[in-house]
Protein backbone atom coordinates (compact mmCIF):
# COMPACT_ATOMS: atom_id res chain seq x y z
CA UNK A 1 0.00 0.00 0.00
CA UNK A 2 2.26 2.02 1.13
CA UNK A 3 4.63 1.19 -1.97
CA UNK A 4 1.74 2.40 -4.14
CA UNK A 5 1.18 5.40 -2.67
CA UNK A 6 5.28 6.55 -2.58
CA UNK A 7 5.03 5.62 -6.63
CA UNK A 8 2.02 7.19 -7.77
CA UNK A 9 2.81 10.19 -5.63
CA UNK A 10 6.14 10.34 -7.21
CA UNK A 11 5.12 9.90 -10.88
CA UNK A 12 2.55 12.71 -10.02
CA UNK A 13 4.98 14.94 -8.90
CA UNK A 14 7.09 14.27 -12.28
CA UNK A 15 3.67 15.34 -14.18
CA UNK A 16 3.06 18.47 -11.98
CA UNK A 17 6.97 19.39 -12.85
CA UNK A 18 6.96 19.10 -16.15
CA UNK A 19 3.75 20.75 -16.67
CA UNK A 20 4.90 24.05 -14.62
CA UNK A 21 8.21 23.87 -16.22
CA UNK A 22 6.14 24.32 -19.70
CA UNK A 23 4.80 27.80 -19.08
CA UNK A 24 3.34 27.45 -22.91
CA UNK A 25 0.96 24.60 -21.55
CA UNK A 26 0.16 26.43 -18.46
CA UNK A 27 -1.07 29.96 -20.62
CA UNK A 28 -2.54 27.70 -23.03
CA UNK A 29 -5.44 25.50 -20.97
CA UNK A 30 -5.93 28.39 -18.68
CA UNK A 31 -6.46 31.18 -21.81
CA UNK A 32 -8.73 29.12 -23.88
CA UNK A 33 -11.53 28.31 -21.99
CA UNK A 34 -11.29 31.86 -20.74
CA UNK A 35 -11.46 33.41 -24.33
CA UNK A 36 -14.44 30.76 -24.71
CA UNK A 37 -16.33 32.13 -21.92
CA UNK A 38 -15.65 35.43 -22.17
CA UNK A 39 -16.88 35.70 -25.87
CA UNK A 40 -19.39 33.48 -25.91
CA UNK A 41 -21.00 34.98 -22.65
CA UNK A 42 -21.10 38.04 -24.74
CA UNK A 43 -22.45 37.09 -27.61
CA UNK A 44 -25.40 34.85 -26.02
CA UNK A 45 -26.04 37.60 -22.91
CA UNK A 46 -28.26 39.35 -25.00
CA UNK A 47 -30.52 36.19 -26.36
CA UNK A 48 -30.21 34.19 -23.61
CA UNK A 49 -33.43 33.54 -22.29
CA UNK A 50 -34.42 30.00 -20.97
CA UNK A 51 -37.79 29.61 -19.01
CA UNK A 52 -37.46 29.44 -15.46
CA UNK A 53 -33.55 31.05 -15.08
CA UNK A 54 -34.93 34.84 -15.50
CA UNK A 55 -32.26 35.88 -13.16
CA UNK A 56 -29.71 34.24 -14.65
CA UNK A 57 -27.13 35.64 -17.20
CA UNK A 58 -25.32 33.64 -19.59
CA UNK A 59 -21.81 34.33 -18.12
CA UNK A 60 -23.20 32.59 -15.27
CA UNK A 61 -24.71 29.99 -16.66
CA UNK A 62 -22.10 29.01 -18.60
CA UNK A 63 -19.15 29.46 -15.88
CA UNK A 64 -19.28 26.02 -14.44
CA UNK A 65 -19.85 24.88 -17.93
CA UNK A 66 -15.85 26.71 -18.97
CA UNK A 67 -15.15 24.97 -15.38
CA UNK A 68 -16.01 21.66 -16.35
CA UNK A 69 -14.06 22.22 -20.25
CA UNK A 70 -11.39 23.69 -18.22
CA UNK A 71 -10.99 19.98 -16.67
CA UNK A 72 -11.65 18.52 -19.48
CA UNK A 73 -8.81 19.90 -21.67
CA UNK A 74 -6.74 20.19 -18.71
CA UNK A 75 -6.54 16.46 -17.99
CA UNK A 76 -7.34 14.86 -21.08
CA UNK A 77 -4.69 16.96 -22.50
CA UNK A 78 -2.21 16.11 -19.47
CA UNK A 79 -3.07 12.14 -19.92
CA UNK A 80 -2.17 12.35 -23.77
CA UNK A 81 1.64 13.08 -22.74
CA UNK A 82 1.88 9.06 -22.04
CA UNK A 83 2.07 9.09 -25.91
CA UNK A 84 5.45 10.96 -25.54
CA UNK A 85 6.37 9.35 -22.21
CA UNK A 86 6.27 6.02 -24.43
CA UNK A 87 7.81 8.12 -27.72
CA UNK A 88 10.55 9.81 -25.37
CA UNK A 89 11.41 6.34 -23.65
CA UNK A 90 10.56 7.47 -20.10
CA UNK A 91 7.63 4.87 -19.73
CA UNK A 92 9.27 1.34 -20.66
CA UNK A 93 11.49 2.39 -17.76
CA UNK A 94 8.19 2.37 -15.23
CA UNK A 95 7.18 -0.34 -16.91
CA UNK A 96 9.95 -2.53 -16.30
CA UNK A 97 9.76 -1.60 -12.35
CA UNK A 98 8.93 -3.66 -9.83
CA UNK A 99 5.89 -1.33 -9.06
CA UNK A 100 1.92 -2.36 -9.28
CA UNK A 101 0.18 -1.34 -12.62
CA UNK A 102 -2.00 0.71 -11.00
CA UNK A 103 0.78 2.62 -9.36
CA UNK A 104 1.37 3.69 -12.82
CA UNK A 105 -1.28 4.85 -13.75
CA UNK A 106 -2.68 6.61 -10.04
CA UNK A 107 0.50 8.43 -11.47
CA UNK A 108 -0.38 9.83 -14.22
CA UNK A 109 -4.19 10.11 -13.37
CA UNK A 110 -3.52 12.14 -10.28
CA UNK A 111 -0.71 14.40 -11.82
CA UNK A 112 -3.22 15.38 -14.66
CA UNK A 113 -5.99 15.72 -12.37
CA UNK A 114 -3.55 18.37 -10.07
CA UNK A 115 -2.81 20.46 -13.25
CA UNK A 116 -6.39 20.57 -14.08
CA UNK A 117 -7.32 21.52 -10.86
CA UNK A 118 -4.82 24.33 -10.48
CA UNK A 119 -6.15 25.82 -13.69
CA UNK A 120 -9.51 25.58 -12.53
CA UNK A 121 -8.93 27.35 -9.14
CA UNK A 122 -7.08 30.35 -10.63
CA UNK A 123 -10.51 30.76 -13.06
CA UNK A 124 -12.55 30.25 -9.48
CA UNK A 125 -11.42 33.80 -8.48
CA UNK A 126 -14.10 35.03 -11.16
CA UNK A 127 -17.10 33.86 -8.81
CA UNK A 128 -17.63 36.70 -6.96
CA UNK A 129 -17.49 39.18 -9.64
CA UNK A 130 -20.35 37.23 -10.98
CA UNK A 131 -22.20 37.64 -7.71
CA UNK A 132 -21.55 33.35 -6.85
CA UNK A 133 -20.09 32.98 -2.76
CA UNK A 134 -19.36 30.22 -2.04
CA UNK A 135 -19.23 29.17 1.40
CA UNK A 136 -16.74 26.56 2.85
CA UNK A 137 -19.13 23.36 2.79
CA UNK A 138 -19.92 24.29 -1.18
CA UNK A 139 -16.30 24.45 -1.61
CA UNK A 140 -15.24 21.64 -0.44
CA UNK A 141 -18.09 19.65 -2.25
CA UNK A 142 -16.96 22.05 -5.16
CA UNK A 143 -13.26 20.66 -4.63
CA UNK A 144 -14.49 17.19 -4.63
CA UNK A 145 -16.24 17.61 -7.79
CA UNK A 146 -13.16 18.94 -9.65
CA UNK A 147 -11.23 16.13 -7.96
CA UNK A 148 -13.61 13.43 -9.07
CA UNK A 149 -14.34 14.83 -12.59
CA UNK A 150 -10.47 15.10 -13.19
CA UNK A 151 -10.22 11.52 -12.39
CA UNK A 152 -12.78 10.19 -14.60
CA UNK A 153 -11.27 12.46 -17.56
CA UNK A 154 -7.74 11.78 -16.73
CA UNK A 155 -8.22 8.04 -16.69
CA UNK A 156 -10.53 8.35 -19.53
CA UNK A 157 -7.54 10.09 -21.65
CA UNK A 158 -5.43 7.66 -20.11
CA UNK A 159 -7.27 4.75 -21.78
CA UNK A 160 -7.71 6.43 -25.22
CA UNK A 161 -4.05 7.38 -25.20
CA UNK A 162 -2.57 4.08 -24.60
CA UNK A 163 -3.16 2.21 -27.94
CA UNK A 164 -2.60 5.37 -29.92
CA UNK A 165 0.65 4.88 -31.91
CA UNK A 166 0.17 9.32 -32.07
CA UNK A 167 -0.90 12.21 -30.95
CA UNK A 168 -2.63 13.59 -33.62
CA UNK A 169 -5.06 10.41 -33.53
CA UNK A 170 -5.85 11.30 -30.40
CA UNK A 171 -6.78 14.92 -31.46
CA UNK A 172 -9.24 13.44 -33.71
CA UNK A 173 -10.69 11.50 -30.69
CA UNK A 174 -10.61 14.41 -29.19
CA UNK A 175 -13.09 16.61 -31.47
CA UNK A 176 -15.13 14.37 -32.64
CA UNK A 177 -16.06 12.23 -29.14
CA UNK A 178 -15.25 14.69 -26.24
CA UNK A 179 -16.11 18.02 -27.29
CA UNK A 180 -19.66 16.72 -28.56
CA UNK A 181 -20.04 15.01 -24.99
CA UNK A 182 -19.36 18.34 -23.51
CA UNK A 183 -21.36 20.01 -25.67
CA UNK A 184 -24.16 17.72 -24.66
CA UNK A 185 -23.75 17.94 -20.95
CA UNK A 186 -25.64 21.20 -20.46
CA UNK A 187 -22.63 23.30 -20.05
CA UNK A 188 -23.03 25.23 -23.08
CA UNK A 189 -27.04 25.46 -23.35
CA UNK A 190 -29.84 24.12 -20.70
CA UNK A 191 -31.47 21.03 -21.64
CA UNK A 192 -34.56 21.32 -20.66
CA UNK A 193 -35.77 21.97 -23.72
CA UNK A 194 -34.44 19.63 -26.13
CA UNK A 195 -36.01 16.65 -27.66
CA UNK A 196 -36.58 13.13 -25.37
CA UNK A 197 -34.15 11.72 -27.70
CA UNK A 198 -31.41 13.77 -26.38
CA UNK A 199 -32.84 13.93 -22.65
CA UNK A 200 -31.57 9.50 -23.19
CA UNK A 201 -28.12 11.48 -24.55
CA UNK A 202 -27.61 13.90 -21.29
CA UNK A 203 -28.45 11.03 -19.14
CA UNK A 204 -26.50 8.67 -20.27
CA UNK A 205 -23.23 11.16 -20.87
CA UNK A 206 -20.98 10.73 -17.78
CA UNK A 207 -19.92 14.92 -18.58
CA UNK A 208 -23.41 15.91 -17.71
CA UNK A 209 -23.13 14.34 -14.39
CA UNK A 210 -19.89 15.69 -13.66
CA UNK A 211 -21.71 18.99 -14.65
CA UNK A 212 -24.25 19.07 -11.87
CA UNK A 213 -21.54 17.94 -9.17
CA UNK A 214 -19.92 21.24 -10.05
CA UNK A 215 -22.65 23.49 -11.01
CA UNK A 216 -24.76 22.69 -7.56
CA UNK A 217 -22.31 23.65 -5.18
CA UNK A 218 -22.60 27.12 -6.28
CA UNK A 219 -25.95 27.44 -5.56
CA UNK A 220 -26.96 25.01 -2.51
CA UNK A 221 -24.80 23.91 0.80
CA UNK A 222 -23.36 20.50 1.68
CA UNK A 223 -26.49 20.05 3.62
CA UNK A 224 -28.92 20.31 1.00
CA UNK A 225 -26.61 18.88 -2.02
CA UNK A 226 -26.41 15.45 0.58
CA UNK A 227 -29.63 15.17 0.64
CA UNK A 228 -30.80 15.45 -2.87
CA UNK A 229 -31.58 12.42 -4.88
CA UNK A 230 -30.26 13.96 -8.01
CA UNK A 231 -27.04 15.10 -6.65
CA UNK A 232 -26.11 11.88 -5.47
CA UNK A 233 -27.49 10.22 -8.20
CA UNK A 234 -24.61 12.73 -10.14
CA UNK A 235 -21.93 11.93 -7.91
CA UNK A 236 -22.68 8.24 -8.06
CA UNK A 237 -22.56 7.78 -11.65
CA UNK A 238 -19.39 10.32 -11.65
CA UNK A 239 -17.16 7.95 -9.06
CA UNK A 240 -18.57 4.98 -11.12
CA UNK A 241 -17.38 6.61 -14.20
CA UNK A 242 -13.81 6.93 -12.57
CA UNK A 243 -13.46 3.96 -10.75
CA UNK A 244 -14.06 2.20 -14.30
CA UNK A 245 -11.72 3.93 -16.16
CA UNK A 246 -9.18 3.70 -13.64
CA UNK A 247 -9.93 0.27 -13.61
CA UNK A 248 -9.69 -0.17 -17.69
CA UNK A 249 -6.54 1.64 -17.59
CA UNK A 250 -4.78 -0.89 -15.47
CA UNK A 251 -6.29 -3.66 -17.22
CA UNK A 252 -5.07 -2.06 -20.53
CA UNK A 253 -1.64 -1.24 -18.85
CA UNK A 254 -1.17 -5.22 -17.98
CA UNK A 255 -1.83 -6.42 -21.18
CA UNK A 256 1.52 -7.54 -23.24
CA UNK A 257 1.85 -7.54 -26.54
CA UNK A 258 1.58 -11.46 -27.30
CA UNK A 259 3.03 -13.17 -29.97
CA UNK A 260 0.24 -15.64 -32.15
CA UNK A 261 0.58 -19.34 -32.50
CA UNK A 262 2.24 -21.13 -35.31
CA UNK A 263 -0.45 -21.87 -37.78
CA UNK B 1 20.14 -16.99 -13.92
CA UNK B 2 18.18 -16.51 -17.62
CA UNK B 3 17.17 -19.24 -19.51
CA UNK B 4 15.37 -19.61 -22.78
CA UNK B 5 13.56 -22.42 -23.58
CA UNK B 6 12.65 -23.35 -27.43
CA UNK B 7 10.85 -19.84 -27.87
CA UNK B 8 8.78 -18.62 -30.50
CA UNK B 9 7.34 -15.23 -31.43
CA UNK B 10 4.96 -14.69 -34.25
CA UNK B 11 4.59 -10.95 -34.72
CA UNK B 12 0.03 -11.51 -35.93
CA UNK B 13 -0.67 -10.64 -39.77
CA UNK B 14 -1.86 -7.57 -40.26
CA UNK B 15 -4.22 -6.52 -43.33
CA UNK B 16 -0.62 -5.35 -45.31
CA UNK B 17 1.98 -7.70 -43.73
CA UNK B 18 1.85 -11.49 -43.28
CA UNK B 19 2.75 -12.29 -40.13
CA UNK B 20 6.35 -13.18 -39.34
CA UNK B 21 8.52 -15.29 -37.46
CA UNK B 22 10.89 -13.19 -35.66
CA UNK B 23 12.19 -16.19 -33.09
CA UNK B 24 11.71 -19.43 -33.69
CA UNK B 25 12.85 -22.34 -31.44
CA UNK B 26 15.18 -20.37 -29.35
CA UNK B 27 17.00 -21.54 -26.22
CA UNK B 28 19.91 -19.80 -24.39
CA UNK B 29 21.12 -20.18 -21.13
CA UNK B 30 23.05 -17.55 -19.71
CA UNK B 31 24.92 -18.96 -16.26
CA UNK B 32 25.11 -16.26 -13.05
CA UNK B 33 27.40 -14.18 -12.96
CA UNK B 34 28.12 -14.64 -16.37
CA UNK B 35 28.47 -11.47 -19.08
CA UNK B 36 27.11 -12.48 -22.23
CA UNK B 37 26.82 -10.20 -25.15
CA UNK B 38 23.95 -11.15 -28.13
CA UNK B 39 24.71 -10.25 -31.54
CA UNK B 40 22.64 -10.61 -34.61
CA UNK B 41 22.25 -8.52 -38.11
CA UNK B 42 19.49 -6.41 -38.12
CA UNK B 43 15.89 -7.76 -38.28
CA UNK B 44 17.76 -10.58 -36.50
CA UNK B 45 14.78 -10.86 -33.71
CA UNK B 46 17.08 -9.54 -30.94
CA UNK B 47 15.17 -6.40 -30.41
CA UNK B 48 11.91 -8.96 -30.14
CA UNK B 49 14.18 -10.97 -27.92
CA UNK B 50 15.06 -8.38 -25.53
CA UNK B 51 11.33 -6.78 -25.49
CA UNK B 52 10.27 -10.38 -24.62
CA UNK B 53 12.90 -10.92 -21.97
CA UNK B 54 12.04 -7.48 -20.25
CA UNK B 55 8.67 -8.41 -20.09
CA UNK B 56 7.27 -5.85 -22.34
CA UNK B 57 5.95 -8.61 -24.74
CA UNK B 58 4.67 -12.54 -24.20
CA UNK B 59 6.00 -14.89 -26.90
CA UNK B 60 3.71 -16.87 -28.84
CA UNK B 61 5.44 -20.16 -27.41
CA UNK B 62 8.03 -21.18 -25.28
CA UNK B 63 9.00 -20.41 -21.49
CA UNK B 64 11.70 -17.98 -20.07
CA UNK B 65 12.43 -18.19 -16.42
CA UNK B 66 14.83 -14.99 -14.33
CA UNK B 67 16.67 -16.06 -11.28
CA UNK B 68 14.57 -18.99 -10.81
CA UNK B 69 11.16 -17.27 -11.63
CA UNK B 70 8.87 -17.72 -14.73
CA UNK B 71 8.67 -14.74 -16.74
CA UNK B 72 5.10 -15.00 -17.53
CA UNK B 73 3.79 -16.31 -14.90
CA UNK B 74 5.72 -14.11 -12.23
CA UNK B 75 6.33 -10.34 -13.81
CA UNK B 76 6.43 -8.89 -11.11
CA UNK B 77 8.64 -11.20 -9.23
CA UNK B 78 11.83 -10.46 -12.04
CA UNK B 79 10.85 -7.20 -11.82
CA UNK B 80 12.36 -7.00 -8.72
CA UNK B 81 15.66 -8.74 -9.32
CA UNK B 82 16.37 -6.88 -13.35
CA UNK B 83 17.11 -3.77 -14.77
CA UNK B 84 16.99 -2.93 -17.87
CA UNK B 85 19.00 -0.55 -19.79
CA UNK B 86 16.93 0.83 -22.79
CA UNK B 87 18.15 1.58 -26.71
CA UNK B 88 16.57 5.23 -26.37
CA UNK B 89 17.12 6.15 -22.76
CA UNK B 90 14.62 5.61 -20.16
CA UNK B 91 15.16 9.55 -18.32
CA UNK B 92 12.94 12.09 -18.68
CA UNK B 93 14.56 15.33 -20.52
CA UNK B 94 13.00 18.06 -19.04
CA UNK B 95 13.85 17.03 -15.82
CA UNK B 96 16.99 17.23 -13.78
CA UNK B 97 19.42 14.43 -13.34
CA UNK B 98 19.03 14.37 -9.29
CA UNK B 99 14.77 14.66 -9.99
CA UNK B 100 15.12 11.65 -12.62
CA UNK B 101 17.33 9.17 -10.22
CA UNK B 102 15.00 10.52 -7.69
CA UNK B 103 12.05 8.77 -9.41
CA UNK B 104 14.14 5.62 -10.19
CA UNK B 105 14.85 5.44 -6.07
CA UNK B 106 10.74 6.02 -5.79
CA UNK B 107 10.35 3.36 -8.17
CA UNK B 108 12.58 0.42 -6.67
CA UNK B 109 11.96 1.64 -3.10
CA UNK B 110 15.19 3.22 -2.29
CA UNK B 111 15.27 6.31 0.08
CA UNK B 112 16.86 8.52 2.91
CA UNK B 113 20.80 7.85 3.21
CA UNK B 114 20.50 3.91 1.21
CA UNK B 115 19.34 5.95 -1.24
CA UNK B 116 22.01 8.75 -1.35
CA UNK B 117 24.59 6.46 -1.09
CA UNK B 118 23.33 4.57 -3.63
CA UNK B 119 23.01 7.67 -5.96
CA UNK B 120 26.73 9.00 -5.05
CA UNK B 121 27.99 5.18 -6.21
CA UNK B 122 26.02 4.34 -9.24
CA UNK B 123 27.77 8.05 -10.14
CA UNK B 124 30.72 7.43 -9.07
CA UNK B 125 31.83 6.46 -12.24
CA UNK B 126 30.91 9.18 -14.91
CA UNK B 127 31.40 12.74 -15.38
CA UNK B 128 27.81 14.08 -13.56
CA UNK B 129 28.82 14.54 -10.69
CA UNK B 130 29.03 18.35 -10.95
CA UNK B 131 25.24 18.46 -13.11
CA UNK B 132 22.70 16.87 -10.94
CA UNK B 133 20.91 19.93 -11.40
CA UNK B 134 20.99 20.34 -14.98
CA UNK B 135 18.36 19.23 -17.24
CA UNK B 136 19.05 16.01 -18.62
CA UNK B 137 17.45 17.78 -22.54
CA UNK B 138 20.69 20.11 -21.94
CA UNK B 139 23.15 17.45 -21.52
CA UNK B 140 25.05 15.94 -24.66
CA UNK B 141 23.57 12.29 -25.82
CA UNK B 142 26.73 10.42 -23.94
CA UNK B 143 25.99 12.05 -20.56
CA UNK B 144 22.30 11.68 -20.61
CA UNK B 145 23.22 7.54 -21.26
CA UNK B 146 25.56 7.77 -18.45
CA UNK B 147 22.33 9.36 -16.36
CA UNK B 148 20.11 5.84 -17.86
CA UNK B 149 22.76 3.66 -16.65
CA UNK B 150 23.63 5.29 -13.45
CA UNK B 151 20.20 5.18 -12.77
CA UNK B 152 19.97 1.62 -13.47
CA UNK B 153 23.00 0.77 -11.42
CA UNK B 154 21.91 2.45 -8.70
CA UNK B 155 19.09 -0.09 -7.64
CA UNK B 156 21.71 -3.08 -7.76
CA UNK B 157 20.03 -5.26 -9.62
CA UNK B 158 21.05 -9.42 -10.19
CA UNK B 159 20.01 -9.42 -13.74
CA UNK B 160 21.03 -6.87 -15.73
CA UNK B 161 19.84 -6.56 -19.58
CA UNK B 162 21.26 -4.03 -22.11
CA UNK B 163 19.89 -3.09 -25.73
CA UNK B 164 22.67 -1.73 -27.59
CA UNK B 165 23.72 0.54 -25.17
CA UNK B 166 27.00 2.42 -26.21
CA UNK B 167 24.92 3.52 -29.47
CA UNK B 168 25.78 7.64 -29.43
CA UNK B 169 28.83 7.50 -27.03
CA UNK B 170 32.22 8.56 -28.12
CA UNK B 171 35.15 5.88 -28.31
CA UNK B 172 36.23 7.70 -24.80
CA UNK B 173 33.16 7.25 -23.31
CA UNK B 174 32.25 4.37 -24.19
CA UNK B 175 35.06 2.78 -23.07
CA UNK B 176 34.57 4.65 -19.24
CA UNK B 177 31.59 2.80 -19.85
CA UNK B 178 32.26 -0.83 -20.17
CA UNK B 179 34.61 -0.39 -17.96
CA UNK B 180 32.40 0.47 -15.06
CA UNK B 181 30.29 -2.24 -16.42
CA UNK B 182 32.23 -4.90 -16.41
CA UNK B 183 33.82 -3.89 -12.64
CA UNK B 184 30.83 -3.62 -11.31
CA UNK B 185 29.56 -6.64 -13.09
CA UNK B 186 32.66 -8.26 -11.60
CA UNK B 187 32.05 -7.34 -7.86
CA UNK B 188 28.43 -7.86 -7.63
CA UNK B 189 28.66 -10.54 -9.24
CA UNK B 190 25.68 -9.26 -11.95
CA UNK B 191 24.70 -11.56 -14.94
CA UNK B 192 24.54 -9.52 -17.80
CA UNK B 193 23.15 -9.55 -20.99
CA UNK B 194 24.02 -7.09 -23.80
CA UNK B 195 22.79 -6.42 -27.05
CA UNK B 196 25.67 -4.87 -29.24
CA UNK B 197 27.13 -4.65 -33.01
CA UNK B 198 29.81 -3.34 -31.72
CA UNK B 199 32.37 -6.28 -31.56
CA UNK B 200 35.64 -4.46 -29.98
CA UNK B 201 33.27 -4.30 -26.56
CA UNK B 202 33.16 -8.60 -27.32
CA UNK B 203 36.37 -9.31 -26.51
CA UNK B 204 36.50 -9.29 -22.64
CA UNK B 205 33.16 -11.08 -22.20
CA UNK B 206 32.57 -14.76 -21.24
CA UNK B 207 29.72 -15.38 -24.15
CA UNK B 208 28.69 -14.22 -27.57
CA UNK B 209 25.54 -15.28 -28.86
CA UNK B 210 25.37 -14.60 -32.59
CA UNK B 211 21.25 -14.72 -33.92
CA UNK B 212 20.48 -14.82 -37.42
CA UNK B 213 16.85 -14.99 -38.41
CA UNK B 214 15.16 -15.80 -35.20
CA UNK B 215 17.13 -18.38 -34.59
CA UNK B 216 20.99 -18.64 -32.11
CA UNK B 217 23.70 -19.82 -34.73
CA UNK B 218 26.45 -19.45 -32.40
CA UNK B 219 26.99 -19.27 -28.89
CA UNK B 220 30.17 -19.76 -27.26
CA UNK B 221 33.32 -17.54 -25.69
CA UNK B 222 35.26 -15.24 -27.88
CA UNK B 223 38.07 -17.02 -28.42
CA UNK B 224 36.19 -20.59 -29.41
CA UNK B 225 34.06 -18.45 -31.77
CA UNK B 226 37.20 -16.76 -33.17
CA UNK B 227 38.79 -20.19 -33.45
CA UNK B 228 35.92 -21.15 -35.86
CA UNK B 229 37.76 -19.28 -38.94
CA UNK B 230 40.87 -20.72 -38.45
CA UNK B 231 43.71 -18.71 -37.01
CA UNK B 232 44.43 -16.45 -40.42
CA UNK B 233 43.07 -15.28 -43.04
CA UNK B 234 43.81 -13.36 -46.55
CA UNK B 235 41.63 -10.82 -47.30
CA UNK B 236 41.35 -9.16 -51.17
CA UNK B 237 40.07 -6.21 -52.37
CA UNK B 238 39.78 -6.28 -56.21
CA UNK B 239 38.64 -4.57 -59.04
CA UNK B 240 35.74 -6.60 -60.00
CA UNK B 241 34.95 -8.51 -56.67
CA UNK B 242 33.28 -11.54 -58.04
CA UNK B 243 35.27 -11.71 -61.07
CA UNK B 244 38.57 -12.18 -58.97
CA UNK B 245 36.74 -14.97 -56.57
CA UNK B 246 35.33 -16.98 -59.80
CA UNK B 247 39.03 -17.44 -60.82
CA UNK B 248 40.68 -18.30 -57.73
CA UNK B 249 37.89 -20.94 -57.23
CA UNK B 250 38.41 -22.34 -60.76
CA UNK B 251 42.24 -21.60 -61.08
CA UNK B 252 43.13 -22.31 -57.87
CA UNK B 253 40.43 -24.77 -56.19
CA UNK B 254 40.20 -22.14 -53.00
CA UNK B 255 37.18 -22.25 -51.24
CA UNK B 256 37.11 -18.52 -51.60
CA UNK B 257 33.80 -16.06 -50.33
CA UNK B 258 32.61 -12.68 -51.53
CA UNK B 259 31.80 -10.62 -48.33
CA UNK B 260 30.42 -7.31 -49.08
CA UNK B 261 33.57 -6.15 -51.73
CA UNK B 262 36.34 -8.12 -50.28
CA UNK B 263 37.37 -11.48 -51.65
CA UNK B 264 37.97 -13.88 -48.57
CA UNK B 265 39.87 -17.07 -47.62
CA UNK B 266 39.18 -17.96 -44.05
CA UNK B 267 40.58 -20.80 -42.40
CA UNK B 268 43.92 -21.08 -43.73
CA UNK B 269 46.57 -22.72 -41.39
CA UNK B 270 48.89 -20.44 -39.99
CA UNK B 271 52.44 -20.33 -42.01
CA UNK B 272 49.98 -21.03 -44.95
CA UNK B 273 49.00 -17.71 -45.37
CA UNK B 274 52.13 -16.00 -46.56
CA UNK B 275 52.69 -18.77 -49.72
CA UNK B 276 49.22 -18.27 -50.61
CA UNK B 277 49.50 -14.33 -50.64
CA UNK B 278 52.75 -14.40 -53.24
CA UNK B 279 50.52 -16.83 -55.07
CA UNK B 280 47.61 -15.00 -55.60
CA UNK B 281 49.83 -11.67 -56.38
CA UNK B 282 51.47 -13.29 -58.86
CA UNK B 283 49.05 -14.59 -61.08
CA UNK B 284 46.47 -11.40 -60.78
CA UNK B 285 48.18 -8.53 -59.69
CA UNK B 286 46.60 -6.37 -61.85
CA UNK B 287 43.14 -7.32 -60.55
CA UNK B 288 44.25 -6.43 -56.76
CA UNK B 289 43.88 -3.76 -55.23
CA UNK B 290 45.04 -4.89 -51.58
CA UNK B 291 45.92 -8.01 -49.84
CA UNK B 292 46.27 -8.53 -46.68
CA UNK B 293 46.63 -11.21 -43.90
CA UNK B 294 44.33 -10.68 -41.12
CA UNK B 295 44.25 -12.10 -37.78
CA UNK B 296 40.42 -12.70 -37.21
CA UNK B 297 38.23 -10.56 -34.82
CA UNK B 298 34.99 -11.02 -33.61
CA UNK B 299 33.51 -9.16 -36.10
CA UNK B 300 35.15 -11.59 -38.80
CA UNK B 301 33.42 -14.45 -37.11
CA UNK B 302 30.29 -12.56 -37.03
CA UNK B 303 30.22 -11.90 -41.23
CA UNK B 304 31.68 -15.43 -41.26
CA UNK B 305 28.56 -16.82 -39.50
CA UNK B 306 25.94 -14.42 -40.58
CA UNK B 307 26.64 -13.98 -43.95
CA UNK B 308 26.52 -17.86 -45.64
CA UNK B 309 23.14 -18.84 -47.14
CA UNK B 310 22.88 -21.70 -45.13
CA UNK B 311 20.41 -23.96 -45.39
CA UNK B 312 18.23 -25.44 -42.13
CA UNK B 313 19.92 -28.76 -41.96
CA UNK B 314 23.60 -27.01 -41.80
CA UNK B 315 22.32 -24.74 -39.06
CA UNK B 316 22.72 -28.40 -36.79
CA UNK B 317 26.38 -28.47 -37.91
CA UNK B 318 27.20 -25.06 -36.77
CA UNK B 319 25.82 -25.25 -33.26
CA UNK B 320 27.47 -28.44 -32.27
CA UNK B 321 31.19 -26.90 -33.62
CA UNK B 322 30.84 -24.14 -31.34
CA UNK B 323 29.79 -26.81 -28.46
CA UNK B 324 26.18 -25.18 -27.99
Amino acid sequence: MSALVRVSFSLAKREFTRFIRQPQRVIGTVAQPLLFWLFLGAGFAGSFRPAGMEGVSYLEYFYPGVMLMMMLFASIFSSITIIEDRDAGFLQGVLVAPVSRLAIVLGKVLGCTSIAMVQTLIFTVAAPFLGLHLGFGSLVMLLMGFVLTGIGFSALGFLLAWGMKSTSAFHAVMMVFLMPLWMLSGALFPLGNVPVAMKFVMLANPVSHALIIIRAPFYYGPDVLLADPHYLASLAVTVVWAVACLGLSMARVNKREKGVAAA
Amino acid sequence: MITIDSLTHIYPATRKVAARTAISALTLAVKEGEFVILSGPNGSGKSTLFRILCGLALPSSGRVTVAGFDLFAQPAKVREVMGVVFQSPAVDKHLSVAENLAIHGDLYGLSGPEFRARRDEALSWTDLADRLDQQVATLSGGLARQVELAKVLMTNPKVLLLDEPTTGLDPVSRRNFLDALHRLQKARGMTVLMTSHVFAEADDVDRVAIMREGQLLAYDSPQALKALIGTEMVVIQAKDTEGLAARLRADMGLAVRCIGDEVRLEETENGDSLPLLEKILDRYRPDVLSISIKQPGLDDVFVHVTSRAVPDHALAIDLKRTGT
